[in-house]
């Protein structure tokens, strides 16, 4: 334990937070010489009340710092008069530990090197808060004491400017001048830790990157946003894809929206509006008031006051989609239907608000409504249902995919909603209700639907391949118009279908398949999945994902079958390798065996 | 000039590379310049047309792929600077009249 230099060993975490937080022995120090002074009496009254009102307040108002509030949780207990804004406090429970670690070393140090401490006067303080041992140097002789130097042997006094020699000794101030140390040097501030961000800096990035030239390019049109003329014709262009090029980069911002702003607009989509702050939201439907369609991706800072701005600017709404509007209260929605009643299209992907209350007050304004989507909403139940069915016969479009609670809608509601509606969907997607099983396709599917172009049902594993495959060899035989074939097929990541499954799918949809997702049927065998191009011709996009059957042979056979095919995705299949045929314009993405450059 | 290897599939990096216009202007840029784009990266690694003949056509007008070049050429210049020895500002260089054109050019090229 005794040091014969100034290095210092490791420091616990605690003790190093402690100094980081301003707490060192000498503040401790002072604070116990206080306490045996005068002990200042408690003041809870006034102070917890002070503290109350503030909690009360900050639950109210939502927007209050957090910080200050999470300081006054830390100090509710507090005692001893303290100005609120003192920068860190103990906790008393923090306080104690500091106390019974101090404690610990002055034993350990007193066990260890009881003769050092000849001066230490320890005797007279309280064991319980004495200091720690460790934060003094405490082998050098109390100040004043004559010593001899240990280079010129010299007798000198012990200052508080006397510093060691390198070989343990003490140097007086002559030659520790001569050996090129500044006595006066005041000692280097203790090191700070970084800032945990600082130090978890993953190199394997570049670090220095040039802006790229999409960003530059934004940068120069929202300086220029304002400046008609300096822009030149936007008209001609084709403001959708400069819209992409946008939200690609996260780059739209409340200053060049204005850019995808017209009195005349009707129509207006946006791709990424997490920049977009309530009341930019709100001067957007102030400057499109037209706005008959309108489409927001990301729009999670979108709150109860943006959408009752719109409840008075968007007179001509008739079709809204939005994709995470997290904030919006249930009473909101529920002002916003009464205020739209021209509504036919309300998609929504992504809102934990949207109660029965909500569906049941869309259901009564907005009479005509013909597309629904509520999509991954947390509180979607049977009891949505029923207000659902009420828009039997004009309801085209319907997605009630990924509820929160994925077990919350049963298989006999969904029938029971399918007798209802069923007759005019184009397009049901119902993927993630665990519960729905082969008595839904045959029950509520089979002999409801008419015209089903659109159907997605992935993630229902309840469902089976030969109860898949019965439904779509009995499926054409079962109304009298019967149901045309499906355009659509989404029947992903449903582990139990196989062969028969996709066999009987081709059988009654081949002709018309546009799109295929098939994704994770890992028993498909593969003779099957290679007769995909030659039945299905019109397939334009392919997902065999984790069918671990698929060969090179499937993408052959796609690539030669089907003169539209844009996307075939592979991903886990290893039998796919880096030599499967390929074609321009098809985009076979996911083989695992290509080597990525 | 490892680095500029790498990133040209082991082709040289000092060849000329044709980039034309819709309206017909052509530019010449070196391989090692036209590969900090991602597209014309791949263009030029893969088995297509435009890796066989040292040529590709770029869907814009002429002043924009004159941008497009000089941006490129910027871009190879100064990404590999040392750090903190910033180059000039290409943002001045930009007119806002085709900020817009070379926008929607710039993100299809991947720069």
């Amino acid at each position: 334990m005794a040091r014969s230099n100034n290095v210092r060993g490791p420091t616990s975490a605690l003790t190093e937070f402690l100094k980081e937080s301003g707490i060192t022995p000498t503040t401790i120090a002072r604070r116990v010489r206080t306490r045996q002074v005068e002990q200042p009496a408690p003041v809870a009254g006034p102070s917890r009340q002070a503290e109350n009102d503030e909690s009360a307040e900050a639950d109210v108002a939502e927007n209050d710092e957090p910080v200050e509030r999470e300081y006054n949780s830390d100090n509710l207990d507090e005692d001893d008069e303290v100005p609120l804004k003192k920068k860190r406090k103990l906790t008393k429970a923090a306080e104690a530990k500091l106390k019974a670690q101090a404690k610990a070393k002055a034993k350990k140090g007193k066990k260890k090197d009881d003769d050092d401490y000849s001066d230490d006067g320890s005797d007279e303080e309280d064991a319980y808060t004495a200091l720690s041992k460790m934060w003094k140097d405490e082998t050098k002789p109390p100040n004043g004491s004559l010593i001899e130097c240990s280079k010129c042997g010299n007798e000198f006094s012990v200052t508080q400017y006397t510093r060691q020699a390198p070989n343990g000794g003490w140097l007086c101030h002559s030659c520790l001048k001569a050996s090129g140390v500044d006595p006066f040097k005041k000692p280097a501030a203790p090191r700070k830790r970084k800032p945990l961000t600082e130090k978890r800096n993953v190199t394997h990035f570049e670090e220095h990157r040039l802006p790229s030239l999409a960003n530059m390019c934004i940068k120069v049109v929202s300086s220029h946003i304002d400046d008609v003329e300096a822009l030149g014709d936007i008209g001609s262009m084709n403001l959708d894809s400069i819209a992409k090029a946008i939200a690609k980069d996260r780059s739209l911002t409340p200053e060049n929206a204005t850019l995808f702003y017209d009195v005349q607009n009707t129509n207006l989509t946006l791709y990424d509006a997490t920049n977009l702050t309530p009341p930019s939201l709100c001067a957007l439907a102030s400057l499109n008031p037209n706005l008959t369609t309108l489409r927001l991706d990301f729009c999670g800072r979108m709150d109860n006051s943006v959408l009752a701005a719109w409840n008075k600017s968007l007179p001509a709404l008739t079709r809204i989609e939005l994709l995470g509007p997290f904030l919006v209260h249930a009473s909101t929605w529920q002002s916003f239907f009464e205020s739209h009643p021209k509504l036919t299209g309300f998609l929504i992907t992504q809102s934990p608000r949207f109660d029965v209350k909500c569906i049941e007050s869309l259901v009564e304004n907005c009479e005509g409504l013909t597309e629904l989507r509520l999509k991954e909403v947390g509180k979607l139940a049977d009891d949505f249902l029923p207000h659902i069915k009420k828009l039997a016969g004009q309801l085209t479009y319907l997605d009630l995919s990924s509820p929160g609670e994925p077990e919350a809608v049963s298989n006999d509601a969904l029938t029971d909603l399918l007798t209802a509606v069923g007759a005019g969907l184009r397009h049901l997607d119902l993927s993630g209700h665990a519960l729905l099983g082969d008595g839904f396709l045959f029950q509520g599917l089979k002999p409801h639907t008419r015209q089903l172009e659109s159907l997605a049902l992935a993630l229902t594993p309840e469902l089976t391949d030969a109860g898949v495959a019965e439904f779509f060899a009995t499926w054409a035989g079962a109304a009298a118009p019967p149901n045309p074939p499906l355009r659509h097929a989404a029947l992903g990541r449903n582990p139990e279908l196989g062969g028969a499954a996709l066999a009987a799918l081709l059988a009654h949809s081949g002709a018309a398949l546009e799109s295929v997702d098939v994704n994770g049927w890992k028993a498909a065998p593969e003779d099957v999945l290679n007769t995909l191009g030659a039945r299905a011709p019109r397939l334009r996009r392919v997902d065999v994902g984790w069918c671990r059957e698929a060969s090179d042979w499937t993408v052959k056979a796609l690539v030669e079958g089907c003169p539209d095919l844009v996307e075939v995705k592979v991903w886990g299949c290893q039998r796919v390798t880096a030599n499967c045929p390929r074609k321009r314009g098809v985009a076979v993405v996911g083989i695992e065996a290509q080597n990525f450059v | 000039m490892a680095d500029d290897l790498a990133m040209t599939n082991g082709k040289n990096p000092e060849d000329w590379i044709r980039l034309i216009s819709t309206d017909g202007y052509s530019y010449l840029v070196k391989r090692k310049v036209a590969v900090m784009s991602g597209t014309l990266r791949n263009m030029l690694n893969n088995d297509f047309a435009e890796a066989a003949s040292n040529t590709c056509p770029i869907n814009e007008r002429g002043i924009i792929v004159e941008k497009l070049c000089e941006y490129l050429q910027y871009k190879y210049t100064y990404e590999n600077a040392a750090p903190r020895q910033d180059g000039p500002d290409f943002t001045d260089r930009i007119p806002p009249e085709i900020a817009l054109e070379l926008l929607v050019a710039a993100d299809y090229y991947e720069t």
